[in-house]
This record gives structure tokens, sequence and C-alpha cells, in this order.
């Protein structure tokens, strides 16, 4: 995963979530089709992609899939 | 690292992909083709596939396709259980089944095992998933063996009262697992010997659990130990203390492809019959090339002929618990005889098959003439070879068979065989265990038919007895199990657990026959079902059904007209029964109208059809019928 781009891809194909870029900023609550079970999905899966371990206490406090980006891509 | 690295996704111009349509949109639309899609995927593929289907709405579904098999099942339990939702439905996908969930609230298995007017007690299957910390959430710290034996007393006491209470009056069936005992806990004791007294109280537990599925009818209790074992992590420590997710995700996905095979056998969907290649797979080595004396079998033979002999130890486990065995290889038939009958290092012999079958056709054309002469679907089979080739062959002709491939790694086709639970089913009837010598009969009975000219004199020379019998505790389980592997004469695949049989025993308005049949060949058991309803003046057949193998000798038309003399002896003005659609039972749906039923209302799939009692059908003359005392009204 090299950008924010494979990181939308991961999150339409992984977790069928229909999601544009214009959700990676926003809160939350606000992604369309988003609950709390796949913010535990999403985090299996970035660590499964990128073959590390996430912060997880730190990953479930995130408020948007942009600050789950930046725990993923520099941790 | 497995998931969704670039190599993984699919190249363009290829066939349609799970992810294609996920892409396109046409999830719903194909979902009858996903079971297909899905028979090849790795777990990590079955991961990513069941995030996707998980997002289906169901309903949208089943608008789509009516006849895609739906079961219900409600998840409950102690931890965070939200994670198992997408595993069970690629799970039950890779069936063919639709899941329709419902997850309850956190932590709420007390209060739903509690509540008769909740989800749980309506499913086709009740989840009440445990895990360890449904004990270690109470004990305090200091802590020493005997308050985990403490502990879990007091919450095992509890689950059995609220069991027993589900038992009396749910719909479906319950299933609880074993609790894994993670090494974070025993290891918190020091002495070996405070630890060891840990692992007897945790398993007395366990034993415990395991026990309350034979006090119940209605529950099953799955061994998570067995699955622990395969090297699937018990906890995901993180995900344990951050969310409460107490099992981890991958015994979780291992729970879920237990639950799939059990939601498999609700729906009427059970595997019947192992069917094996011979060359590379039942032996090693190539018989036509190495001759009877070359080919690798044998229990104190070379490590691979051992090997090779162990795996039929396991197929011959399989077939004494009723799954029927037949072998299909490319070969000529007398040395695969030879072999058969008189080859020191077989286990297996040609007694142990139904039907073995050696020649150079096309495999998927075998399978589906040996289905015929067995009178069973062709998806009830599951398929053994270690060629790629016919592996493939076989999946892309008869999509509903399950294949099974092995390798040249004779040591691992025991896993490969059990992987799945293809043959799973809560309990063993009489019937199971015969089944094999029953079904080899039918075929000396075909063999016989050959012999006449006519039908009639083969129906007279064969001696068909039947009799009728109100069912009693005795029939339970082999009434529930013809419910439930009964696809083609199955009238409206009404399918009923063994305590859904006994509480119509139970009901005064309702009766349940059984019908038994014997012929020249033998006592063929109980083979037969016909469950009736009394409303008033109308006796109303609920469901009628037959085992496959019987069908056509006038042992139907026989059953039925001893119904019609019984509701017409006993005051009843009317006869209805339904007759509802499926893709398998359509050489039944003109049962009733051939046996003078008019029909009365028809909404495209069950038509419901109906018998004024005044001319009764003749039963067949040629079978010999004993009437229940008093059931002609005499």
């Amino acid at each position: 995963m090299n950008s924010i781009d494979d990181f939308l891809i991961l999150l339409q194909d992984d977790l069928g979530l229909p999601v544009t870029g214009a959700d990676v900023g926003a809160g939350l609550d606000r992604v369309p089709g988003w609950d709390s079970v796949h913010l535990l999905s999403l985090l299996t899966l970035l660590e499964r992609t990128t073959g590390r371990a996430l912060p997880l206490a730190d990953a479930l406090e995130a408020g948007s899939l942009e600050e789950i980006y930046a725990l993923a891509v520099t941790s | 690292m497995t998931g969704v690295s670039g190599s993984e996704r699919p190249v363009a111009g290829g066939p349609s992909t799970l992810l294609d349509l996920h892409r396109e949109g046409r999830l719903v639309r194909e979902y009858p083709g996903v079971r297909q899609l899905l028979c090849e995927a790795s777990d990590a593929e079955l991961a990513r596939a069941g995030q996707l289907l998980a997002r289906l709405d169901p309903d949208e579904v089943v608008a789509e396709h009516p006849a895609v098999p739906v079961v219900t099942v409600a998840v409950t339990g102690h931890g965070t259980l939200a994670p198992l939702l997408p595993s069970l439905t690629v799970e039950l996908a890779r069936h063919g089944l639709l899941l329709r969930p419902h997850l309850a609230d956190f932590d709420a298995y007390v209060f739903d095992l509690a509540d008769p007017g909740g989800e749980l007690y309506r499913a086709d299957l009740a989840l009440c998933v445990l895990d360890p910390m449904v004990v270690f959430d109470e004990v305090p710290v200091p802590w020493g063996p005997e308050d985990v034996e403490r502990v879990a007393r007091e919450r095992l006491g509890t689950l059995a009262g609220l069991v027993a209470r589900f038992a009396e009056s749910a719909r479906g069936t319950l299933v609880l697992n074993t609790l894994p005992l993670p090494r974070r806990f025993a290891a918190q004791l020091v002495d070996h010997r405070s630890r060891a007294r840990l692992g007897a109280v945790w398993r007395e537990a366990n034993a415990r659990l395991l026990r309350l599925a034979e006090e119940h009818e209605r529950v099953v209790v799955l061994d998570l130990d067995p699955l622990a074992g395969e090297g699937v992590p018990v906890v995901e420590p993180r995900l344990s203390q951050y969310t409460r997710t107490h099992l981890s995700p991958a015994l979780l996905a291992a729970y879920a492809r237990e639950i799939g095979h059990l939601a498999r056998h609700r729906a009427g969907q059970g595997k019947k019959a192992l069917v094996l290649d011979l060359d590379g797979t039942l032996w090693g080595g190539i018989l036509g090339e190495d001759g009877p004396d070359g080919i690798e079998t044998g229990a104190d033979g070379t490590h691979r002929a051992a090997a090779h002999h162990a795996f039929q130890r396991v197929v011959g486990q399989l077939a004494a618990q009723g799954v029927l065995l037949a072998a299909v290889s490319k070969n000529d038939p007398e040395p695969v005889g030879e072999v058969l009958r008189g080859h020191p290092g077989m286990f297996l012999h040609e007694a142990d098959f139904v039907r073995v079958v050696a020649n150079w056709r096309p495999k998927h054309d075998n399978l589906t003439e040996l289905a015929e002469a067995l009178n069973l679907g062709v998806d009830s089979f599951v398929f053994v070879d270690d060629s790629p080739y016919e592996c493939g062959l076989v999946r892309h002709e008869l999509p509903g068979v399950a294949v099974v491939p092995v390798n040249g790694e004779p040591a691992l086709h025991i896993e490969a065989l059990l992987r799945d639970g293809w043959f799973d089913a809560p309990e063993l009837t009489r019937e199971d265990v015969t089944r094999v010598a029953q079904y080899r009969d039918e075929l000396v009975r075909k063999d016989f038919l050959d012999g006449f000219d006519s039908l009639e004199e083969y129906l007279r020379q064969l001696r068909v007895e039947v009799h009728l019998v109100e069912a009693g505790p005795a029939e339970v389980a082999r009434l529930s199990q013809l419910t439930l592997r009964t696809n083609q004469f199955n009238q409206t695949t009404l399918r009923l657990g063994p305590a859904e049989v006994r509480a119509l025993l139970d009901d005064p308005a309702a009766r349940v026959l059984a019908v038994h049949a014997a012929d020249r060949f033998g006592d063929n058991g109980v083979v037969g079902a016909v469950f009736t309803r009394r409303h008033g003046d109308t006796v109303h057949i609920d469901n009628f059904l037959l085992s496959c193998r019987v069908f056509s000798r006038g042992i139907e038309q026989t059953a039925l007209c001893a119904v019609l003399r019984h509701a017409r002896a006993h005051g009843a003005r009317t006869v209805r029964a339904n007759y509802r659609t499926t893709p398998k039972n359509t050489k039944v749906k003109d049962f009733y109208p051939r046996n003078g039923f008019a029909p009365v209302t028809d909404d495209g799939t069950t038509v419901t059809y109906e018998h004024a009692l005044g001319v009764l059908p003749v039963p067949p003359a040629h079978v010999h019928f004993t009437e229940i005392p008093g059931d002609d009204g005499s």
C-alpha cells in the first residue's frame, strides 16, 4: 500500500465500502456504510496488507479514515 | 502476508471473479453463481469475500432468487461477535445458502437464552458463542485453580438451566462451544501442581458443556480444541483487550466453517456419497502401468504405501457411519476388480463400495450415471481426485459436486478429505449404519428388474410389503433425518429436527406416520413419512416424503390410499395437501393429481390440492399392505 488511492481501493474492494476520496477526511460517522465493526476488519486487513503491527489502541480512537491511513503508513 | 497484494488481483479479461461482480454491483443478481466462484478460494480470499457478501441485503437476494435456500442464524454470546458475521456469510455462501443473520447485543447470551420471544428462539441455528472470559471476567486477583473451578461451576450451572429452557420450546438448533484455555492464563500460575489443577478443572467444565449435547436433542456443542490444535490462535490479545473480541478472527473463521456444515445439513443439503479416484488417490502409482503388484498400498509397505492404507482406513471409518462409497477411475475394469478383491495391502475391498466404475469415459459422465443408478442428486457427491485436470473438469461440468483435490503427498489426503465436514450430522440413526448394504441391495434389485419384460411382472415378483405405523419415540430420529435428507420425493421440504418431530407426536391434532417397507431382498426399514394435521373436517397433509431408494414401487400410492381411507373412516370430508416446488422435487409434482386430487390454489411456488373423498384411489395390487389396526374404520 503506497498511497491513499491504494487505501481507497482496499476500502472499496476488501471491505465493500462505497467510499470516495471525499470521505477520507470526514469523520467516521459520516463515511457511507460505516459502523464500528468495519474498524476492526479494517485494522486487521491493514496489518495483513502492510505486514506491520498497527498501534491498535490509537487506531481504535482515530476520528477519520485519513488518520487510520496515517497510522498504517507511519507505524 | 496474504490478502490483497497486487499479484492476487484478477487478470483483466478472464472470467468474472467475485471482486468483478462486487465492483460492477452484480453480486445480488449473480448470487447463485457465487458458490462456484468460492470453491477454490484460499482462507484469505474467503475472508475478503465474506466482507463483500456481508454487505448484501438478504431481502434483495431473496427477492431476486426465491429458490436460494435461506438459513436464519441468530448469534449471541459473551464477547464482541460482529467480526463473526462475514465469516458466517461466506461459509454459508460456499454451500449455496444465504445467511439471514441476527446479531444480539453485546454479552446478552443469558438474557437471550431466557427470552422465548426473542430471535434466538426463532432461528434455524442459534449460536451462543462462549469464550474463556465467560469465566475469567469473574475470577478475582489473586486467584488459584479453586477460584476458576467455583466460577466455572456457577456459570455452567446458569447456562445448563438456560439451555434446558431453550431446548423445551425453541424452533431450531442451539450451538454452544467449549472454552479454549489460553496460555496467558495457565502461565499466570507459577507452580506446575496448580497449573495442572487448572487444566483439570477447566477440562471438567468443558466436559460438562459437551455433555449438554447428550442431554438435549436440539443442542450441538462444538469442541474448539481440535480447531485450536490445528494451530489456529485462540486469542488475539489486542482485540481481546481493546474490543472484547475474545476469540481470534482466525478461530471465529474456523468456527464459522463448522457452522456452514450444520447449516447445510439443516437446509437438507448434506452430502451422502464419497466418490474416489483410484490411481494416486486410494493407492499410489498407476495400476495400468505398474500392475497390481506395483501399486502402493499396505500398512506394512513403503512409507507411501502405508500413507495410502491410512487414508483408506479413514474412508472406511466414514463409510461405517452411512457414507456411501463409490470409485470412479480411468482404468480397465478387470485389474481394478482384481485389486479390490484380492490385493493384500488394501484396507478397502469391493464389498465396501456401492459401485466401482472403471472405464475410460469422462468422469463427469460417470458421476451423472452413478447418481442416476443410486437415485441420488449428483450434488450429494463428494469427489476426491489427485488429478487437477479431473478436479477442474468435474467442477466445471457438475458445479454441485464438492470436489476435494488431493496431491502427490498421500500423508495429506486425510486432512484434505476431512478439512470440510462434508458428512457432518447432529446424530446417526440405525439406517445410517446399514446404508451401504441397502444401496447395494438396490443395485441387485435393478439387475433383477433387467430380467423382466414388464414392470408389472417385476413389481409382482419383488413382493413389496408396506406397513404404516403411528410413529413413536423409536422412529423420531429417522423421521427427522428423512425430512432433512430427502430432496426428491419431498412434497413441501418441511425440514424438522428430532425435537420438532417429537413435538408433533405429542400434538393431538397432528398425526405422524412412519412408512416401513420390505421386499424379497430384505427389509428397507423406515423409508417414508406422512405428516398430517386435522382441522375440523379437513385433514391436511403437511408433508409426504419417501426415500429416493424406493420410488415408483407403489409404496407411495399405498401409503396415500391409507391416509385417505383413514380420513374418510374418521369423519373427514376433505383431505388437502400442498406441493411446494424446489429445484429437486419436480418429479413428484403430479403425485397428488395422479391420485385423484384437484388443485385449489397455485401461487407459482406452492400448489394446494384437495381430495373430496368420494371415490378413493385403488392401491397397487402388487403391494402387500398391513393396515394400522382400526385405520379403515373397522
